[in-house]
């Protein structure tokens, strides 16, 4: 059984598309990044799978359970952290939290909100109303992983941290999954998905454009080759070079394709310098965002 | 349909505010009124005189004739129809058009929908908590008003008390139901105060300008207030349980209509 599974997945809003025909399965026990531009459809897709929209085809399940004929038993292993926090402002983060547990039917909660709180330095007697951002967000990280859920449904969840708190998330994420939580990791920060991921869909225009593992893409995508030759010479570029431009005797292009073809070429060429640069996601993903 | 606890006292203590503060001001002016008839009555053939001199329609159109205010009951009675109901219909309905919606305004519906609860666990919590708010200003105004009779009044006719309070709670329940409904349909960005003052009194003008003015009385069957009244007209009042069944019949309808609406509603966020 898979911890999150899309079986052709649509939302329509009226004719506006939000998301159409997604089709893809979460293994337990994987970190799984949701990668896309904003208005792609990320939080259309999260947001059916938890629920709050009801999807106008197909169907999704977490843990096995149909997220619309069985959405109690499968919002009862799910841990979810929103977006954009948006809690009761009259209550403290002690009493949100204690309410949240109370809707779980966690009796005795009070001692694992208190390490929780203290691991993230979080105010729990403050009105929440009067948090910044960064601790409202602490707050919602909290609340997602206190009832201990199978699987972590993250939707942009650095958003507001500082980058101490963001390392201390992870780190938990990082123990969480040890321990056999799903982490569904939905983000616009590649490099957040590059460290915490094992693998990741792209969605795009409400589609699912690739399904790809974080250490494949990192390793057969694009390269950024700088060449500089002995002597002012026109080359002739096989298959896979790109956004060619030189100055002189100095060439910049991007290169997708095996390897071997290009230590092949560059071989062929009479070199003073070459520059290989390792891509970064960002230039992978742009490169699927751009298809 | 099930409900969760913990969301029912979460509800109560949500609102416990906004219901001391509108039990407050309508036990307040339950007891403010009842304490003027004293000097009202008092003045004996003066208020009978100055009762005959309105005019006919304007008495018509509130219920009122020459003995309306010869017995604390039927000067009680004025205010309950006019005032009281009025204010107890506009915090209940105000709070039933806001009390799912508010969840979608603020935010906090993304929450509170992703807990393990059914949608219709969660709407049936909140209206069975609305119901708990209603009964609190409904009940707490009558003890005050029962209390208020005793002290103020003689020979009060607890016949036509009953019937008025049992009018008002069909009455108060109906609105509130309403509102239910029509929110459901709306944007919950909107302010539905203006939207519920316009309903309630807008229904008492049209029972009021129909019973004014016989070319338009068949406005008043569009009102609910037709069907119910609240003043002891010629010192006769007794309740009208075929109105009163039928009315809570289509608060059902409303709620049950309402609740639908809210299962079926997108948290586009």
């Amino acid at each position: 059984m898979n911890a999150i599974e899309f079986h052709s997945l649509s939302k329509f809003y009226g004719k506006h598309r939000g998301i159409e025909g997604i089709d893809f399965s979460v293994s337990k026990g994987e970190v799984f990044g949701f990668i896309g531009p904003n208005g792609a459809g990320k939080s259309t897709a999260i947001r059916t799978l938890l629920g709050l929209l009801h999807p106008s085809s197909g169907s999704a399940s977490i843990l096995g359970h149909d997220v619309v004929k069985e959405g109690v038993q499968a919002r009862l292993k799910v841990g979810y952290l929103p977006s954009e926090v948006d809690f009761y402002p009259e209550m403290t983060s002690r009493e949100l939290l204690e309410y949240h547990a109370g809707l779980y039917g966690i009796e005795k909660g009070e001692k694992r909100i208190e390490e929780l709180a203290q691991y993230f330095e979080l105010a729990l007697d403050r009105p929440i109303d009067d948090l910044s951002y960064g601790n409202k967000k602490k707050c919602a990280i909290i609340q997602a992983v206190l009832h201990e859920p199978e699987v972590l449904i993250l939707d942009e969840p650095t958003g507001g941290l500082d980058p101490f708190m963001q390392n201390r998330f992870f780190e938990l994420l990082e123990s969480l999954n040890k321990k056999g939580v799903t982490v569904f990791f939905s983000s616009h920060i590649l490099s957040e998905i590059q460290r915490m991921c094992d693998r990741a869909a792209v969605i795009r225009e409400g589609k699912i454009t690739a399904i790809e593992d974080i250490s494949s893409l990192l390793s057969k995508q694009m390269k950024k080759v700088r060449l500089v030759l002995k002597k002012e010479t026109k080359l002739s570029l096989p298959d896979g070079f790109q956004n060619h431009h030189s100055t002189g005797s100095k060439h910049n292009f991007d290169y997708v394709g095996p390897t071997e073809v290009l230590i092949r070429w560059l071989a062929e060429q009479d070199l003073v310098d070459v520059v290989l640069t390792e891509p970064d996601l960002e230039s992978i993903f742009m490169n699927y965002y751009q298809r | 349909m099930s409900m969760n606890r913990t969301l029912y006292f979460k509800e109560l203590k949500r609102n416990r505010k906004n219901t001391l503060i509108w039990t407050s001001i309508v036990v307040a002016f339950t007891f403010l009124i009842l304490s003027i008839y004293p000097s009202f009555s008092q003045m004996g053939d003066q208020m009978t005189e100055l009762m005959s001199s309105l005019p006919e329609e304007y008495a018509r159109a509130l219920g009122m004739d020459e003995g309306t205010w010869s017995s604390i009951i039927g000067f009680y009675s004025t205010y309950y129809g006019i005032y009281i109901t009025l204010l107890m219909g506009i915090f209940t309905a105000s709070t039933g058009a806001t009390i799912v919606g508010k969840e979608e305004r603020d935010g906090t519906a993304e929450f509170l929908l992703t807990r393990p609860m059914t949608r219709s666990t969660i709407v049936t919590t909140k209206f069975l908590a609305l119901g708990t708010l209603l009964a609190v200003v409904y009940s707490t105004q009558t003890f005050f008003a029962v209390l208020g009779m005793n002290v103020f009044g003689d020979d009060v006719l607890w016949r036509h008390f009953v019937t008025m309070h049992v009018h008002g709670f069909v009455l108060v329940s109906f609105f509130t139901a309403a509102a239910v409904l029509f929110s459901s349909f709306l944007s919950p960005k909107l302010n539905y105060m203006g939207p519920v003052v316009g309903m309630i009194f807008g229904s008492f003008f049209l029972d009021a300008i129909a019973k004014a003015t016989e070319q338009v009385s068949w406005l008043g069957y569009i009102s609910p207030y037709h069907y119910l009244q609240l003043q002891a007209e010629s010192g006769s009042l007794e309740v009208n349980w075929g109105s009163c069944i039928v009315l809570m019949i289509l608060s059902l309808i409303m709620l049950k209509a309402g609740h639908a609406r809210y299962l079926k509603r997108d948290i586009v966020g």
